[in-house]
């Protein structure tokens, strides 16, 4: 049987997706976003966060056939309040070979993947073609800043959107703004003209910066260290999305969400 | 809402009002002594001098007129006197009638006169019964003392020109109204009144069901339009505001003043009105704590009017409370009463279900301590070395132990009676028979209290010691004894890896069940109350999810210290049903799940479901149709009520840093909302922890095989128990006693 590893489990996530949805995060990630504000999803493996409250372990390994039998047990429910299962993370693709795992068990439900992009692209179509709706992030298009902002190329993300965009799974683009950062005029016009005339794009949903980003890292024994001024408003300027006939909207990025 | 109504509600938060209430007792001892009045007499006679004492206040632009201005309520008899009146007997709480409700329909209807008629006609039939022509005397001096009252307030409102004031109370309570406005005015007199006569926690019953007849008339004449009701509505609510202060309960706020939307009628029809989703617009519109709204709902609620309902909820008031019809209904039905009465229940104070006008029930007469009966029986058993079976019927006999001692106690229950309550009950002036003597239904109600840590308890010892056998008997013995001092990684582990009520487990949840089962039995088996009613089981707590923990001068029920769920001594339990606090859940769908498991027939005195939102969960008009959605899967589990509460962490701790920058901040404590800068700092500190709980760190409960970090070996030291300071709650303003 495999098992993944994973970090929380949500029920009731009503951002994160249409209807009523229950989200899992996979543990593990190969992106090192500056803002991220779930650092405990970066490794795989689990880890002690400290704090007023006593230590706890985040991190467990769970069995496929576990997992599923939990999803199942809420699936009429999820069903009849039109929403369905969420694998977020960390990022999901890492364990693509689990999520399929789960997928293939589940009873009938609506299955939304909440993904970085950044994965082998025969990994990702292998996951996306179980998925019903895809949350897909596009952080930075200058690959030299995607570089220093994240550690990692963003030319598989890339690759992956039209990938993405050929499979006829429905998604949505989601863009975290980070002040001065991503939300600059030249990336937000850069992200709409890599979207223009692709296929299967809902919308855009712009994600603004949270400020209590850094809340987990010092209880992991990290330090959160901003190069942006957190004070600072976002430039949400949609502009740039509707002038692409693209239809998109704004909102606050919460501690439970992915990436 | 509009500048009058705003500068109204600003003005009353302000206590502007209070400029004209007085501080002096009315004696009405010496009179009542020297006309050698009984007690019912004395009853009355309160109701008329405190009638007869009030100023009249109109203030400008005021359109639902009365301000209580007499602020005390007197005794009645001297206390070597009322000790000797209640000698050998049992009083309940402050002694009054309290948390009962009545039944507005039918006096609206009637009208006082009417009511005075009917208490009349009885006198004459009931002539030779010297008891029954008392007692209607003195209801209808209590009648005619109200009529008075309301006659000075219409020549007042003449005088300074308000001749639409005085029109209304020309005509209300005397007679039936022909308005709206009369029907709101008529309500606000009397539900005062009864506030005046020493009565508590007075409901306010199906209120869109008994007047709506009022509103549709105006709105089809043309007399009044929708905003223009909506206006009165928002008025008459936030009167409920204006002497609440006055109100005796065990915390400010604790005041009963509960208000019931929708459900079916009594023929079984839907009863859902326009005014259903008016009141909910105006409580919106008003977010003030009173009244405190309730909502009964059905698997087919229409998702529209439980989205209204959920803005409400975001708003943070704490309410509405929800009550499942397709539960509650059969529930009440099984426990005798008939189907038409059933479909029309209401909420006494908080949420114990109560019949209005026909309900003479004390559907709080304690509570059940089921941590305290599981502790006594883990700790009998394991010294035995029994196994778990044994330990459960030492659980069964200890429910049934702690049920008899209640009930027992209340079999010498003395009611004081209440002439002037007895007007707005069916039977009363029919029958000549005062309200304390009994209605058609006088059960009395028991909670059960602080259920998931007992269920919570039986499992992690089921799991770990007989199980798992990972635990040794002593081990657990010595850690339960000394305060887990020493036994600091035992502690966590059961904190930590026991199963927990709230994660649709079902191997703590079929306990919970159980422990539910085992009281409803022992109710059961009890029989008659004393009363000629039966004892009704409920899943609340009320106050003692802090009281059983910490204690409480004078209080029956047992006080645990630590239990075996890794709880800590002094550290309160959960409200109601909701998961113990500091047990980390992974949200509401696994929380309804495992409550849905209860037999709700069973135990149908009420007692929801607890669940706390974050304000964030509140995005945009998508998500609060999910948390309607959210409602209606409640409804369609089978559970029976929920309460859901929704509030902002920082936002209360910057409360209780800077109050006075949080004046309006509402939370909900147990069944009532109130201010939460006027409540005592453990209540706040437990809604904050409550809340820190619900929306805090990310948790993984999945079923998952992994090998225990206990070690039983390295924890064998034991210290001695270290009893802690227990701290004492501000018990209800006695000023009442002696009534």
């Amino acid at each position: 049987m495999i098992t993944g590893s994973i970090f929380d489990i949500k029920e009731f996530a009503v951002h994160d997706g249409p209807g009523i949805r229950t989200t899992v995060f996979l543990k593990g990630c190969p992106l090192r976003c500056a803002w991220c504000h779930n650092p405990e999803g970066w490794s795989s493996e689990p880890q002690v966060i400290s704090s007023s409250a006593g230590d706890r372990t985040v991190g467990q390994a769970v069995r496929a056939d576990d997992l599923a039998e939990l999803l199942n047990g809420q699936a009429p429910i999820l069903k009849a309040n039109e929403g369905g299962v969420t694998f977020s993370g960390g990022e999901p693709l890492m364990q693509g070979r689990f999520v399929v795992e789960v997928i293939n068990r589940l009873e009938g439900v609506h299955v939304l993947l909440d993904t970085s992009g950044y994965a082998d692209g025969r990994e990702f179509c292998l996951v996306v073609e179980h998925c019903d709706l895809v949350h897909f992030d596009l952080k930075v298009m200058d690959p030299v800043l995607h570089q220093r902002l994240t550690g990692q190329d963003n030319a598989p993300i890339l690759g992956n959107l039209h990938r993405l965009a050929d499979l006829g799974v429905p998604y949505v683009i989601r863009v975290p703004l980070v002040p001065g950062i991503t939300d600059t005029d030249a990336n937000l016009a850069a992200i709409a003209e890599a979207l223009q005339d692709l296929p299967g794009l809902i919308r855009v949903d712009l994600l603004t910066y949270n400020r209590a980003a850094g809340g987990k890292y010092r209880g992991m024994g990290m330090t959160f260290k901003p190069t942006w001024d957190e004070t600072e408003t976002v430039n949400a300027n949609t502009a740039h999305f509707t002038d692409a006939g693209l239809k998109v909207s704004v909102h606050g990025l919460r501690m439970t969400e992915g990436h | 809402m509009n500048s009058h109504l705003d500068k109204l509600r600003q003005s009353i938060r302000n206590g502007d009002h209070k400029r004209w209430r007085r501080g002096a007792e009315l004696d009405i001892l010496s009179e009542c002594e020297r006309e050698g009045l009984s007690w019912v007499q004395r009853s009355a006679r309160l109701t008329r001098r405190m009638c007869e004492a009030e100023q009249v206040v109109i203030e400008p632009g005021e359109r639902i007129v009365f301000t209580r201005t007499v602020q005390d309520v007197p005794g009645l008899y001297r206390p070597a006197d009322w000790k000797r009146l209640t000698q050998g007997h049992k009083l309940h709480e402050l002694g009054p009638i309290s948390n009962i409700c009545a039944d507005w329909g039918m006096v609206l209807e009637q009208g006082l006169l009417g009511r005075r008629a009917i208490a009349e006609t009885t006198r004459e039939t009931r002539a030779s019964d010297c008891e029954a022509v008392e007692f209607l005397d003195c209801a209808v001096d209590t009648i005619d003392a109200v009529l008075a009252l309301a006659d000075r307030y219409a020549r007042a409102a003449r005088e300074i020109g308000r001749s639409d004031v005085a029109a209304v109370l020309e005509r209300v309570p005397a007679h039936r109204p022909r308005s709206f406005h009369e029907a709101l005015q008529f309500l606000r007199l009397c539900h005062a009144v009864l506030w005046m006569s020493g009565h508590y926690h007075c409901g306010l019953g199906r209120f869109d069901q008994y007047m709506w007849p009022y509103l549709e008339a105006d709105l089809k004449s043309g007399r009044l339009d929708e905003p223009g009701a909506e206006a009165l509505l928002a008025e008459f609510f936030i009167s409920l505001n204006k002497d609440s202060d006055l109100y005796p309960g065990v915390q400010q706020g604790d005041n009963g003043q509960s208000l019931m939307l929708g459900g079916i009628r009594r023929d079984g029809t839907c009863g859902v009105n326009p005014l259903t989703y008016m009141a909910l617009r105006v409580a919106l519109d008003v977010s003030m704590i009173d009244p405190k709204i309730n909502l009964r709902v059905t698997p087919e609620t229409d998702v529209e009017l439980l989205a209204l309902a959920a803005k409400l909820t975001q708003r943070g008031l704490g309410f509405p409370q929800y009550s499942n019809d397709a539960v509650v209904i059969p529930g009440l039905v099984k426990a005798g009463y008939d189907l038409e009465d059933a479909r029309d229940y209401t909420v006494a104070a908080c949420w114990e279900y109560i019949i209005p006008g026909k309900g003479m029930e004390v559907v709080n007469i304690g509570a059940v301590s089921l941590p305290a009966a599981v502790h006594k029986g883990i700790v009998e058993g394991l010294a035995k070395g029994e196994q778990f079976d044994r330990i459960l019927e030492h659980v069964a006999d200890d429910i049934a132990a702690q049920v008899k001692t209640l009930a027992d106690a209340y079999r010498q229950l003395l009611l004081p009676p209440a002439p002037y309550y007895s007007v707005f009950m069916e039977g009363p002036l029919e029958t000549g028979r005062d309200l304390s003597l009994g209605l058609g239904y006088n059960n009395h109600g028991i909670h059960g209290a602080a259920s998931s840590s007992a269920a919570d308890a039986l499992a992690a010892v089921q799991k770990m010691v007989f199980e798992q056998k990972q635990v040794p008997r002593t081990d657990l013995l010595d850690a339960l004894d000394s305060n887990y001092q020493g036994f600091e990684s035992l502690q966590r582990e059961l904190r930590g890896h026991a199963p927990k009520v709230g994660n649709n487990d079902d191997s703590v949840d079929t306990l919970l069940r159980w422990l539910f089962d085992q009281l409803a039995d022992s109710c059961q088996s009890y029989g008659d109350n004393g009363r000629g009613g039966r004892l009704r089981p409920g899943s609340g707590s009320a106050m003692y999810y802090v009281w059983l923990a910490q204690g409480h001068q004078g209080m029956p029920e047992p006080v645990v210290g630590a239990t075996a769920d890794g709880r800590l001594q002094g550290e309160f339990f959960g409200a109601n049903l909701a998961p113990s606090p500091r047990t980390k859940v992974r949200g509401p769908i696994s929380v309804l799940q495992s409550y849905s498991k209860l037999d709700y027939t069973r135990i149908c005195n009420g007692g929801p479901i607890t669940i706390e939102l974050a304000d964030s969960v509140f995005r945009d008009a998508e998500a609060i149709r999910r948390v309607a959605m959210l409602i209606r899967t409640f409804a369609q589990l089978g559970c029976q009520q929920l309460q859901l509460n929704t509030l902002n962490v920082d936002t209360l701790q910057d409360a209780k840093r800077h109050p006075e920058r949080h004046k309006n901040l509402i939370v909900r404590v147990w069944g009532w909302s109130g201010y939460f800068c006027e409540l005592a700092p453990e209540y706040q500190d437990q809604i904050v922890e409550r809340h820190m709980y619900a929306l805090g760190e990310p948790t993984v409960a999945v079923q998952v095989k992994e090998i225990s970090r206990y070690d039983s070996k390295k924890h064998r030291s034991c210290t001695d128990h270290q009893p802690s300071d227990l701290d004492h709650i501000r018990q209800p303003d006695g000023r009442h006693q002696g009534q």
